[in-house]
């Protein structure tokens, strides 16, 4: 392992450790408790979403040979937005088998909306451009279908929905952590180990036909384990913003591009930058918490400038 | 023994007809030069050889199966293709990109890597193995695709005009490298626009032209058949001079045929 690599992961930890640590002064028995049952089961969530969102960007990336390709492209986000906003309307308080209801139908909207387009990549003709474009095409159509629910909810669920389309890490628990590890986990160890075919993808999708890959199979694999551990993650936090855009990139500029480093790495930065945010989140306005989603936004808006603008000098 | 052969092959794509009946054998230990006026078909005959496209009537046959129903990693072993531009956006190293074309092996990465070192070190790579592929000239990437496509170890190799925007010298050392690895057994099938460079290959009375128009089979000929000229005139509707040169025959085009 290069010096570079071993430095970033180095890094990755120490902040991963100080977002447990950094706050107000904690003292005694509620000190622990806040540490124990509250900070650390919440970095967790974040280190699992981030991680998942940063791997299932890089791979996208890959699979549709398109650098603005995410799992918002492949109308995953928009499917799960459309089942919590239906959700919220109904009544945001009711749970299903102890999951909150918004959860459960943002997952629903989340798979739904990658399979419609996931069914459209399995066709033989398809290419990846025209995934893309059915990635759009479902994006928009929920989208649409989004504004008319909103249209006819009230105000609390219009609020509510507000909130939830920011995008936080939940105050789960470790109950939450046990919910989202397992899908995140088969997610992010699969789509590892297309690693290979992904490499083989990189000088063009009909080289790496002749070379052995199957394409149309490599496609409906990761597009479906992609949107499982998106849909995940979206389920719980809401669509946040930027990090499986930026995190692949990121880790590109600084490692390079072999797959081999790309996803590895793309889990561990996407884990300790989202996780990273979200201290900031805490923190940045005293007393007070802002969503992730925001300062997700923020930061990562400039920092895809800044990679853009470097990568042309 | 391995071969590939296209019979009463036609490829339709939305109405319009790209290949049209065509039959062809390219047995063990052939070499084809494909040569035809642009959009004759040329590069979908080879698509269609590697199941890129699917016949709309007849069929393509490797090794005495369907290409259309063989698994992926089979094809691989049996056929591989040097394209006519590689896709160079993702900056990965020349040594990473040609390891990726091992794919077909189930082997370590130090054993693919070693794979490509040699593969990269045959085509005259091994100085930019570490730099990436986007940053390589027109010819360097050419001897990587070469590269990635000896890694492959297929048995039957399709070049769709290798030696495409390269100065006459790369023109020279890409068809020598394709007439070594003719001569190690494989087959070649080969399009080709400049038949004088298939002197360089060796023994090129064993080579055959085969003539494409419209998607059709024109003529299939030796390399030094007498009527080659004539031939050639009639499918690309130019008046071509035959020159004997110290040691061979050269076709030169003169004038655009006026009837």
């Amino acid at each position: 392992m290069s010096a570079r690599a071993l430095l970033i992961l180095v890094g990755c930890a120490v902040l991963l450790l100080a977002a447990v640590l950094v706050g107000p002064r904690l003292d005694g028995a509620q000190g622990q408790f806040i540490i124990w049952q509250l900070r650390v089961p919440r970095v967790l969530v974040g280190m699992l979403v981030g991680a998942t969102l940063a791997l299932v960007g890089a791979v996208f990336q890959a699979l549709f040979q398109n650098p603005l390709a995410t799992s918002d492209t492949v109308g995953t986000t928009a499917g799960a937005t459309v089942g919590a906003l239906f959700a919220l309307a109904l009544d945001s308080s009711r749970t299903v088998q102890g999951l909150p209801l918004v959860t459960v139908c943002a997952f629903a909207g989340a798979l739904s909306g990658s399979l419609l387009v996931a069914s459209f990549a399995s066709s033989r003709s398809a290419h990846s451009s025209d995934v893309l474009l059915a990635g759009i095409a479902v994006t928009l159509a929920t989208s649409a279908l989004a504004s008319g629910i909103q249209y006819i909810s009230d105000s609390r669920a219009l609020f509510a929905a507000t909130q939830w389309s920011l995008g936080q890490l939940p105050q789960v628990g470790y109950r939450g952590v046990l919910l989202l590890a397992p899908l995140c986990a088969v997610s992010c160890t699969l789509l590892v180990l297309l690693t290979r075919s992904l490499q083989a993808f990189a000088l063009g999708e009909e080289l790496a036909h002749s070379q052995g890959v199957n394409v149309p199979r490599l496609r409906l694999f990761a597009l479906g384990l992609g949107s499982l551990g998106v849909a995940t993650c979206v389920a719980w936090c809401g669509p946040i913003a930027f990090v499986g855009l930026i995190v692949p990139h990121l880790v590109r500029r600084i490692l390079g591009s072999s797959y081999r480093v790309l996803l590895p790495m793309s889990l561990v930065v996407g884990a300790a930058v989202l996780v990273t945010c979200d201290a900031f989140a805490r923190l940045i306005v005293p007393g007070r918490e802002l969503p992730v989603g925001i300062v997700t936004a923020a930061l990562g808006a400039p920092t895809l400038v800044f990679l853009v603008a470097r990568g042309r000098r | 023994m391995s071969e590939l052969e296209f019979d009463e092959l036609s490829v339709e794509v939305k109405g319009r007809t790209l290949l049209d009946r065509v039959t062809l054998r390219v047995a063990r230990g052939d070499f084809v030069a494909l040569i035809g006026p642009n959009g004759a078909g040329k590069t979908t005959l080879l698509k269609a050889a590697l199941a890129l496209r699917a016949p709309s009537s007849g069929r393509v046959r490797l090794a005495n199966t369907p290409v259309t129903s063989l698994d992926a990693r089979r094809r691989a072993e049996l056929i591989a293709w040097l394209p006519q531009h590689i896709r160079a956006e993702e900056p990965l190293t020349s040594l990473e990109s040609v390891a990726a074309a091992r794919y077909r092996f189930r082997e370590s990465h130090a054993c693919s890597q070693r794979a490509a070192e040699r593969a990269l070190a045959r085509v005259g790579a091994s100085q930019y193995a570490s730099r990436p592929i986007t940053e390589l000239s027109g010819g360097e990437r050419q001897r990587v695709a070469f590269a990635c496509l000896l890694a492959q170890e297929a048995e039957i190799l399709l070049f769709d005009e290798p030696a495409n925007h390269l100065d006459p010298g790369q023109q020279l050392d890409v068809y020598r490298l394709l007439g070594e690895l003719w001569r190690e057994g494989r087959s070649v099938l080969c399009i080709n626009h400049d038949v004088n460079l298939l002197h360089q290959v060796g023994d090129a009375a064993r080579v055959r032209v085969v003539g494409l128009r419209a998607g059709r089979v024109m003529f299939d000929a030796p390399f030094d058949a007498p009527a080659l000229p004539e031939h050639m005139g009639q499918l690309f509707g130019v008046e071509l001079d035959s020159v004997q040169g110290s040691e061979q025959r050269f076709i030169v085009p003169r004038a655009r045929r006026t009837s």
